[in-house]
C-alpha cells in the first residue's frame, strides 16, 4: 500500500526557507520543493527548455548573435559610469525624471516619496524581479498605498505571500489545482475557479478595475538604451503595457547593469532574450521612450493630469559586483531564465530551494551575494558544475566558475572543523582550502582515498560494504550509507596497462598519451583497457600516462588554490607528450573537461591551457576523427554482429560531453557502425559527481534520476522494441543508472573493444 | 525588406502569425476592400474604435469610420469598455509573425490594446524577415523607431495558471489584414 501524501501544511512555507545563510534552511526547502512543487517546476522548466532547443537549433546565427550580445554587455558594464551619465541626460531631455538610488532603502524611499507627493492610493505593478530585491511592496504598503501586482504570476504570489521562484515565470511552481486550492481559500467568490481559463477569467477581472484606476504604474525595465532613454519591456499579458500606459505617473525601475550603450543594440536582444526563454517572441515587447505622449487614461470623475515619468536605477551592491573579478561577469545577465531551464537540479527543485530571497538557479548565487552577502549564496551549492548552462547563456556567462568561486569564498569564510583540518592535512589539502567541511575535504581528495583504497582493497572493499564502517562514513564525511560504493580494483589502470601484450605494429598516423584519470584509474580500470586495445588496434601508437588528479573534485568543492595546484602538475607531466606530438585520450568527461573548460581558470599560462583545450579528446571522439580522417568507414573498423549485448542501445550522454560537443560524435559513430540508438534527453543524471553520494542530497539526486530512469523505461517498452543495453560514459552516470534501474552500464569504448574487425 | 513581388517573406510571415494564434487574411488594399474586411471581422460587435494612421491612405480611415458601429471620438470610459479596436502596424516581421504598431495617433496604444479584439492593417511590402531588422537605421522601423512602438506577436496570453491561456489583460483576438 502507497504511504499516504504528506500534508501540503507539513512543510515549511517558502518564505520561511527564503534566506539560506543556515544550511539547514537549504535542506528543509529541498525537502518542501520535492514534496510540492517539483511536478510544476520539471513540467515548465522542461517545456521552456525544449522550445529553447528548437528554436535556437533553427537560427543559423545563433552563436554570432550571442557573441555579439556579450560584446555589447562588456562594453556596457566597462563604459557603466559615463553610460549613466549620458543616460540621465536622455531622460532629463525628454522630460523624465532620473533618479540612481545607493540601497534598497534609497530607491523605495525615492519611489514611495513619488507615489506620495501625488497623493497615491493604488499602484499598478507589473512585473519586476528588482522590486522583489528591494522590498518594494513592503514600504509601499507600510505607508498604506494598495499594490496590486498584476502580472499573473506576482499576483499568484502576492496572494500566497511567496518569493519568486523563477525570475521569468516567478510562479511556475504552482500547478493549476494549487492555484484553484489557494484562490478559493483567499476569495469568496461565486466565479469557478477551477480550471486555467477560468482562474484567468477571474484575476483579469479583479486587475481590470485596477488598471484603469491606478493612481501610478510601475514596471521594471528589461534593457535601457542610454543614447535615447529607451526602455525594453517583454512580456506577454499585456499589463505592463497597460501599467506604463494608463496612469498619470509611471515609475521604471531596473537594476544600473540593464543599460546599454544605443537603442540600436536592442535589437539583438530583441532576438536573443525571448529566445532564450521560451524559444520565441513574447505577446508584447515595448520600446518606450517615456513620458508617452498619449495623454494618461481618466476614467469619468477622475481627474485627467500631465504625464510624469520616473527611471529609478539601483546601485545595490552593483557597483561593487563591478569591481569583484570574478562577480563582475554576473552584470551581464539579461535574465532570461535559460540558466535555470536547462538545470536538471533546477528543473527538479525549482528556485525556492535552488534560490535565495529573490534570485535563483545557477546566476542566482552571484546575484545573492553581490547585492546582499555572501552567505545569502549557499544555495548555490546546488550547482554540480555540471557545466549545461554553459552554451546555453546567452551572453555566456561561465556560471560554474561563479558558484566554485562562491563555494571557495564560503569556505574560506568558515571555520573549520579538526576533522577537516586533519583529512586536508593528510591528503595534501593547501592551507585555506582546509577550512571547507570535512565532506568537502574529503570529496575534494577522492584520489588520495581512492589509491589508498585500492593498494589496501583487501580491507577497503570490505568497508565499504560493512554498515557500522558505512554509517561512520556517513556522519564523519557525509557519503550517504544507501549509495553502493563502487569496488576497489585489483589493478589500476596504470598497472593493467603494463601488462597488456605490446603493440602489434607501429602506425605512423597517430600517436597519443592516456591520461588515467582517478576515476577510470582506480574505479573502472576495464574502460581504459578498452581504449588501449582499440586503440592500438587502430594503429595508434598509444601510452599511459602517470595517475595524477587533475583537480575536478577539488574544483567542485571550491577548493580553487588545490585544484590549481593539481591543473599546474598535471599540466607540467603531459606536456612533454605533447612536444612529442602525442595528443592526449581522457576517458571520464568530467576530468576531460577540465583540459577543454576549467583550466582556462586555472592555469596561469593562457597558451598551456589553448594547447590542452585543443588536442585532448575523448575516446570515442577521437575514434570518430580517425575513422573520418583516414577515409575508413567505421563499418569497417567495428562488427556490429559481434556485439556481446545485441545492436540495441539506450546511450545517456555525460552533461559535460553535451557541453563540450563529443556527445554527438559518439551517438553518430555507434549509429553508423550498426547499432540502433536510443538517447537520453535529460540534461543530466543526477548524480554529478559527488553530489549524489552527499547524505543531504540523496533524495534530490535520485528525483533528479528519476527522468533518466523515465526515459530508459520508455525506450524499452515492448511498442518500442524492447530491451536496450545501457551505455554511459561517465562514472558518476554509470553509478547513477546502475542505482536506478540495477543493470550494467558499458562504456561505449568497452562495446567498440568487443567488436573490433582490425 | 520584402518587394512586392516577394511571396516568400509574405508567406513565411502569414504562416508564423498564424502559429502564434493570429488570424491573418489577405485582401485588396482599396478603401472598399479594407472597410469591407473589417465589418466582416468585426462582424457581431456592438463599438469599435479606429486609431489613425502614418502610412496607408486617410482615406482608408475615412471609410472606416463610416461603419455604424464606430465610435466617433470616444472618451475613455467608451475606450474600456469597446469591443474592437483597428490600428495600422507600421511593420511585420516575417520569422515571428510579428506586427509593430507605432504609438503617437490617439488612440493608436488604446486601441490595440484594451480591446478583447484588435484588428491591425498591415501593408504587405511593409514585411521585414528578423525582428533586429526593425533597428536598421535605413530599414522599414526607422522613422518608426524615433517613437514609442511596440511589436505584437499574437494576442495577449499567460501560462501563470497552469495552461496556456490566451486572452488575458491584452486583446484575446488579434486579426490581421494584410494589405496586398
Amino acid at each position: 500500500m502507497a504511504a499516504p501524501p504528506v500534508p501540503a501544511e507539513a512543510y515549511d512555507a517558502p518564505r520561511t526557507v527564503a534566506n539560506k545563510r543556515d544550511k539547514s534552511a537549504l535542506l528543509r526547502a529541498i525537502r518542501m520543493a520535492l514534496g510540492i512543487e517539483s511536478a510544476a517546476v520539471r513540467r515548465n522548466t522542461q517545456n521552456f527548455n525544449r522550445n529553447r532547443y528548437r528554436e535556437a537549433a533553427a537560427l543559423p546565427d545563433y552563436e554570432a548573435l550571442k557573441d555579439e550580445a556579450r560584446a555589447i554587455k562588456e562594453h556596457a558594464i566597462g563604459d557603466l559610469p559615463d553610460l549613466l551619465m549620458t543616460l540621465e541626460t536622455a531622460i532629463r531631455s525628454r522630460g523624465g525624471n532620473f533618479y540612481l538610488a545607493s540601497t534598497a532603502a534609497d530607491a523605495c524611499r525615492y519611489i514611495l516619496g513619488v507615489c506620495q507627493s501625488h497623493g497615491a492610493k493604488l499602484v499598478v505593478k507589473g512585473k519586476s524581479i528588482t522590486s522583489e530585491e528591494i522590498r518594494l511592496n513592503h514600504t509601499l504598503e507600510g505607508a498604506g498605498i494598495e499594490v496590486a501586482e498584476s502580472d499573473l504570476a506576482e499576483f499568484i504570489l502576492q496572494v500566497a505571500d511567496e518569493q519568486p521562484s523563477h525570475n521569468v515565470a516567478p510562479a511556475m511552481h504552482y500547478s493549476t489545482e494549487r492555484i484553484s486550492a489557494l484562490f478559493k481559500r483567499k476569495f469568496s467568490t461565486s466565479e469557478p475557479l477551477e480550471t486555467g481559463e477560468e482562474l484567468t477569467k477571474f484575476a483579469r477581472g479583479r486587475l481590470r478595475q485596477k488598471f484603469l484606476n491606478a493612481d501610478v504604474g510601475f514596471t521594471g525595465a528589461n534593457l535601457i538604451a542610454a543614447d535615447t532613454g529607451t526602455i525594453m519591456l517583454v512580456e506577454s499579458e499585456g499589463n505592463i503595457r497597460m501599467s506604463s500606459l494608463l496612469p498619470p505617473v509611471h515609475i521604471s525601475l531596473a537594476g544600473v547593469e540593464k543599460v546599454i550603450p544605443a537603442q540600436s543594440q536592442m535589437g539583438v536582444f530583441l532576438e536573443l532574450l525571448p529566445l532564450s526563454f521560451n524559444g520565441k517572441l513574447t505577446s508584447y515587447t515595448s520600446f518606450l521612450r517615456p513620458p508617452l505622449e498619449d495623454p494618461p487614461f481618466a476614467l469619468a470623475g477622475r481627474p485627467r493630469k500631465k504625464r510624469e515619468f520616473h527611471l529609478v536605477l539601483i546601485d545595490n551592491g552593483r557597483m561593487k559586483m563591478r569591481q569583484d573579478p570574478v562577480l563582475q561577469e554576473s552584470l551581464y545577465c539579461i535574465r532570461c531564465s535559460a540558466c535555470m531551464n536547462c538545470c536538471a537540479n533546477f528543473q527538479t527543485v525549482g528556485g525556492h530551494a535552488f534560490g535565495g530571497e529573490t534570485y535563483c538557479g545557477g546566476i542566482g548565487g552571484a546575484w545573492e551575494a553581490g547585492t546582499g552577502t555572501l552567505e545569502n549564496a549557499r544555495f548555490s551549492d546546488l550547482c554540480t558544475g555540471c557545466s549545461r548552462c554553459v552554451n546555453n547563456c546567452p551572453v555566456r556567462i561561465d556560471i560554474p566558475w561563479l558558484n566554485e568561486v562562491l563555494r571557495d569564498r564560503l569556505n574560506r569564510s568558515s571555520a573549520g572543523s579538526p576533522l577537516a583540518s586533519l583529512l586536508g592535512i593528510v591528503s595534501f589539502v593547501r592551507g585555506d582550502d582546509r577550512r571547507a567541511s570535512a565532506q568537502k575535504v574529503f570529496f575534494a581528495n577522492y584520489h588520495w582515498y581512492a589509491k589508498w583504497g585500492t593498494r589496501t582493497r583487501g580491507l577497503s572493499n570490505r568497508l565499504i560494504r560493512h554498515s557500522t564502517a558505512r554509517r561512520w562514513m556517513q556522519s564523519l564525511v557525509g557519503v550517504d550509507v544507501r549509495r553502493e560504493v563502487p569496488p576497489f580494483p585489483a589493478r589500476p589502470l596504470v598497472r593493467a596497462a603494463r601488462e597488456l601484450p605490446p603493440l602489434a605494429r607501429v602506425g605512423k598516423r597517430a600517436k597519443v598519451v592516456l591520461f588515467p584519470d582517478v576515476y577510470t584509474n582506480y574505479g573502472l580500470p576495464q574502460r581504459g583497457v578498452a581504449a588501449i586495445k582499440v586503440l592500438r588496434a587502430l594503429g595508434v601508437d598509444i601510452v599511459v600516462s602517470d595517475a595524477l588528479p587533475e583537480g575536478r573534485a577539488a574544483l567542485s568543492q571550491g577548493m580553487i588554490a588545490t585544484a590549481k595546484k593539481h591543473a599546474r602538475h598535471t599540466a607540467d607531466a603531459l606536456l612533454p607528450y605533447l612536444d612529442e606530438g602525442r595528443d592526449i585520450i581522457v576517458i571520464e568527461p568530467s576530468a576531460l573537461a577540465m583540459f577543454r573548460r576549467d583550466y582556462r581558470h586555472l592555469l596561469a599560462d593562457a597558451a598551456r591551457f589553448e594547447l590542452l583545450r585543443t588536442r585532448t579528446f575523448d575516446p570515442v571522439e577521437y575514434i570518430a576523427r580517425l575513422s573520418a580522417k583516414s577515409g575508413r568507414p567505421a563499418r569497417d573498423l567495428f562488427d556490429v554482429a559481434r556485439s556481446p549485448v545485441g545492436t540495441r542501445l539506450f546511450v545517456h550522454s555525460h552533461c559535460q560531453q553535451k557541453t563540450l560537443g563529443c556527445a554527438e560524435p559518439t551517438e553518430a559513430l555507434l549509429r553508423e557502425i550498426g547499432f540502433d540508438v536510443a538517447t537520453s534527453s535529460v540534461e543530466c543524471c543526477g548524480m554529478a559527481g559527488s553530489f549524489g553520494y552527499k547524505k543531504e542530497y540523496y533524495e534530490m539526486s535520485m528525483a533528479v534520476g528519476d527522468d533518466l530512469f523515465a526515459q530508459v523505461r520508455a525506450a524499452e517498452a515492448p511498442e518500442a522494441g524492447g530491451a536496450r543495453a545501457l551505455v554511459a560514459s561517465g562514472t558518476s552516470c554509470t553509478e547513477q543508472l546502475h542505482a536506478g534501474l540495477a543493470r550494467p552500464v558499458l562504456h561505449p569504448i568497452e562495446l567498440l573493444a568487443s567488436i573490433l574487425k582490425v | 525588406m520584402a518587394t512586392p513581388g516577394n511571396t516568400s517573406l509574405v508567406d513565411l510571415f502569414a504562416a508564423r502569425a498564424t502559429e502564434a494564434a493570429a488570424k491573418v487574411e489577405r485582401i485588396g488594399r482599396s478603401d472598399s476592400d479594407v472597410r469591407a474586411a473589417v465589418v466582416r471581422a468585426t462582424d457581431g460587435l456592438s463599438s469599435l474604435v479606429v486609431a489613425d494612421g502614418d502610412f496607408l491612405p486617410p482615406s482608408v480611415f475615412t471609410a472606416l469610420r463610416t461603419i455604424p458601429q464606430v465610435i466617433p471620438k470616444p472618451t475613455d470610459d467608451q475606450l474600456a469598455s469597446a469591443d474592437a479596436g483597428i490600428t495600422e502596424a507600421f511593420a511585420g516581421v516575417a520569422r515571428s509573425g510579428s506586427i509593430c504598431v507605432a504609438m503617437g495617433p490617439p488612440l493608436r496604444s488604446a486601441a490595440s490594446l484594451l480591446m478583447p479584439l484588435h484588428v491591425a492593417l498591415l501593408p504587405a511590402e511593409r514585411i521585414v524577415l528578423r525582428p533586429r531588422e526593425l533597428f536598421d537605421a535605413s530599414g522599414i522601423g526607422a522613422a518608426a523607431m524615433q517613437r514609442n512602438i511596440i511589436i505584437i506577436t499574437g494576442p495577449s496570453a499567460t501560462a501563470d495558471m497552469g495552461p496556456l491561456v490566451r486572452g488575458v489583460h491584452g486583446p484575446h483576438r488579434l486579426h490581421i489584414l494584410l494589405l496586398e
